[in-house]
């Protein structure tokens, strides 16, 4: 029964992904192609320079006509504006987005997809960290506010979600690095490791020392948010009957809590935590540029300063991917928590 | 459900709002946001910001990277703010082909570290011989430049005495301080102005002592020439702080940006997510209403905008198109509505198995009117605080945009603000009052309808109230 449930959402989320490229190459087509076309003018002015000395001018030309509609054709830059956005479409989904203009991955290669591929690793390790992190603490303080509602450590920590509510990470992280790094230097100003990365177990450390600053920021703003959903989820938990049958029959208030009010309160509390992670890493994009963390969000950055548009389309592809991943992920979790989603059919 | 019971819901909402304390703050809040955008032209020192942010030529005469006026009362030593001395005494003599001016300025310094420069600026047509004169609270009277300008209409003269008083500043120089130190300094490198407000003694140059007092800055001019003439001469004393909150690296007045910035950031929140949640709310009742094919459909487009991370593809977008603020605005619309759609659809669900709902289908009630009347007011007070809560983000979303370099550049906006201190390095020098204003108001203004929502919030969902 699960695995039919999860065939279906896998089957749902491929077609709305198809579309989603659809929609994109249709977007992004015409600027794509300008980028295409000056590369592929630039590799047959390159390839005419070994020919020129064998050459004469009439055949240069000729030959350059012909090497120029090879390409068009091999990019299928000579059909009709419909089919080129068809095809645009096709080789995003084939994951082929091309080279990039200026860009090139730590190994000096002009793949878009080695150069998003090295970035990947990369996000995801700050943030799934931080969420984590965000979590632990989000959920424990939520029960707490839950135990206690309306009293000072219920009312005072909801505020703070308010006041944070608004607040954008990244400028937070800007009045960090400006205190932390600059002010008071406890902290490196950003990027992965030092230059050049230490050797061995030293790296590890490096990098957790590098992490720290874009980690603890993460974890300040985020956590607060969370633990108010808990408190809401958890306190309209504590209103069922079976929770008052629990404490007529003599239970501690810990047992009811921990053991029957989270039981059930937990598919919920796991969605909206792993939503947030997703909806975190959205926001990530500009945050990983304040701290130079070389990840998928800084390449934003990078490729809009460089007017990068294959590095940028690849780049928007690919998160795409991971947020529809998500999302799909999401939804079977929530399948295994709450067996009462994989049987009945509508959410 | 009639328009009279719409309102006493309505009213029955506010009677329960009242009763949330930071629903009432966020309130207030929200009409001292919208006090600072009524009375904007009141609360700029620059009134045409709006217009001339991006045009240097606006705030040449302002010190660039400056501190706000109240750092002063923190510091040991005090900055000298900045002056615009504007009532002179003018005095202006006419002969045949000339007219011989006179303006003094007097200006009472009484700070620790001096201005950085005295700007001149007048208006004047035909040819003009300037000179300037300063006397020093200790007797001391310098001539600090002397300049012609020969203008062939009526324009503008604008004299730096930083940049005219070299000149002067080597022969005082020579006068006081230790020839020894002397020896070791290219003129080119000493700030005339520095010198001038110090104590003329040995050490003038090394570690200067302010004389503290009231100068006299003496412009004379003889404007030579049929219809020649000088006027409306005024003295900036450019300073080393600035304003309420200082100035960036292009010289701009940060709180006239922020102030300016306020109303678009209203504009950005709240027509985003009116628009955003009132289609959300119509897709979501239609939705549930007609159920079947129709909510199949519509709930498959839900899931393929629901699908799209909105920030990457909004930065794509921006990157490529180079798109308007109402551009923007669209297409935050064309996104945001998805958040609440979920939440009307299963309320919809609900409010349409109701009696009355039945009751209106058996009178022969038309859909539109079932729809209008009986379903959207009861999902009303839920759309408001959906929209409450959508404000702050479609703010953020902008000015993460803007931050990024791709804002609106005809108008002002806080993101953009921020984008400049990225760029002009505020974080590594420190410049604090770039940073914390325009992102403390993005902050503010998120606190403000994050109040306001979440009190909502708290009223429509009983369960969560505390015992």
């Amino acid at each position: 029964m699960y695995w039919k449930y999860v065939i279906r959402r896998i089957v749902s989320v491929v077609f709305t992904y198809i579309v989603i490229i659809f929609i994109y190459s249709a977007l992004f087509n015409t600027v794509m192609e300008k980028t295409i076309r000056a590369q592929i003018d630039e590799q047959v002015k390159q390839e005419m320079l070994v020919q020129t000395h064998v050459m004469s001018v009439a055949d240069l030309k000729r030959y350059q006509e012909e090497r120029l509609a090879f390409h068009y054709k091999r990019y299928h830059l000579d059909e009709p504006f419909l089919a080129r956005i068809f095809w645009r479409a096709v080789s995003t989904l084939k994951f082929d987005f091309g080279n990039s203009t200026i860009i090139r991955s730590a190994a000096g290669e002009r793949k878009v997809l080695t150069i998003v591929g090295e970035k990947i690793p990369r996000t995801i390790l700050l943030f799934t960290l931080a969420t984590a992190i965000d979590i632990i603490i989000g959920v424990l303080l939520g029960m707490k506010k839950a135990q206690r509602p309306g009293k000072f450590l219920d009312q005072s920590t909801s505020i703070m979600t308010m006041v944070v509510y608004g607040m954008p990470t990244w400028w937070v992280a800007m009045i960090m690095i400006m205190l932390f790094v600059y002010k008071i230097a406890l902290f490196p100003s950003g990027g992965l490791h030092s230059v050049p990365p230490p050797q061995g177990f030293a790296y590890l450390l490096d990098l957790l020392y590098h992490l720290a600053l874009p980690l603890l920021t993460l974890v300040l703003i985020g956590f607060w948010g969370r633990a108010y959903l808990t408190r809401n989820i958890v306190l309209s938990t504590l209103q069922e009957d079976y929770i008052m049958a629990a404490r007529a029959r003599g239970l501690s208030e810990r047992q009811v809590l921990y053991g029957h009010t989270l039981r059930s309160a937990a598919p919920p509390i796991a969605t909206m935590s792993l939503l947030s992670l997703l909806f975190s890493v959205g926001g990530g994009l500009i945050f990983e540029g304040i701290f130079s963390w070389p990840g998928m969000g800084n390449l934003y950055w990078v490729a809009i300063q460089q007017n990068d548009i294959p590095v940028l389309m690849g780049n928007l592809a690919v998160t795409t991917l991971f947020y529809l991943s998500g999302l799909v992920l999401l939804d079977l979790i929530y399948g295994v928590l709450d067996p009462r989603i994989k049987v009945g059919g509508k959410g | 459900m009639k328009l009279q019971e719409l309102r006493e819901t309505l009213r029955d909402f506010w009677g329960e709002f009242r009763k949330v304390k930071y629903g009432m703050v966020g309130l207030v809040m929200f009409f001292l946001f919208l006090l600072v955008v009524i009375f904007e032209p009141v609360l700029i020192p620059f009134p045409e910001t709006g217009q001339r942010w991006r045009d240097i030529t606006y705030w040449e005469d302002n010190p660039k990277n400056a501190a706000p006026v109240w750092v002063n009362w923190f510091k040991r030593k005090d900055y000298t703010p900045q002056a615009v001395l504007d009532k002179p005494d003018f005095n202006e003599r006419k002969a045949a082909n000339t007219q011989v001016a006179e303006a003094v300025f007097t200006y009472d310094y009484k700070y620790d570290l001096p201005p950085i420069d005295l700007l001149l600026r007048a208006t004047g047509k035909g040819l003009l011989n300037l000179a300037v004169h300063l006397e020093r609270p200790d007797g001391l009277s310098i001539e600090l430049t002397k300049k012609s300008f020969r203008l062939s209409g009526e324009a503008p003269v604008r004299l730096s005495l930083d940049k005219e008083a070299v000149g002067a500043v080597g022969d005082f120089l020579k006068t006081y301080e230790d020839p020894d130190v002397l020896r070791g300094v290219s003129l080119f490198t000493v700030k005339p102005v520095e010198v001038f407000f110090a104590r003329a003694a040995p050490g003038i140059l090394r570690n200067p002592a302010p004389l503290k007092g009231e100068y006299r800055i003496k412009l004379t001019c003889v404007a030579v020439g049929s219809g020649a003439f000088l006027k409306e001469p005024a003295l900036t004393v450019a300073g080393r702080v600035f304003g309420l909150m200082g100035t960036d690296g292009s010289k701009r007045d940060i709180w006239s940006g922020v102030i300016v910035g306020t109303k678009w950031a209203l504009l950005i929140g709240l027509l985003t997510s009116a628009v955003a949640v009132i289609i959300g709310v119509f897709y979501g009742v239609t939705s549930a209403y007609f159920g079947g094919a129709v909510d199949l459909v519509l709930m498959r487009i839900y899931e393929v905008f629901q699908s799209i991370p909105l920030l990457p593809v909004m930065i794509v977008v921006s990157a490529v198109f180079k798109p308007s603020i109402w551009m923007m605005i669209l297409m935050m619309c064309a996104f945001f509505w998805v958040g609440s759609v979920r939440t009307v659809r299963s309320m919809g669900l609900q409010i349409k198995e109701e009696t009355y709902v039945e009751a209106a289908h058996a009178l022969g009630a038309s859909q539109g009117r079932i729809i209008f009347k009986h379903m959207l007011p009861q999902v009303i007070p839920y759309a408001f605080a959906s929209m409450a809560l959508q404000v702050p983000v479609s703010i953020v979303y902008e000015a993460s945009v803007s931050l990024l370099g791709l804002g609106d550049a005809t108008i002002v906006t806080w993101g953009q603000i921020l984008h400049d201190a990225m760029q002009g390095g505020a974080v590594l020098q420190g410049i604090w009052w770039w940073i914390i204003p325009p992102g403390l108001f993005i902050a503010l203004m998120g606190m403000t309808f994050a109040f306001i929502g979440f009190a909502m919030d708290t009223i429509l969902n009983p369960k969560l109230r505390t015992r």
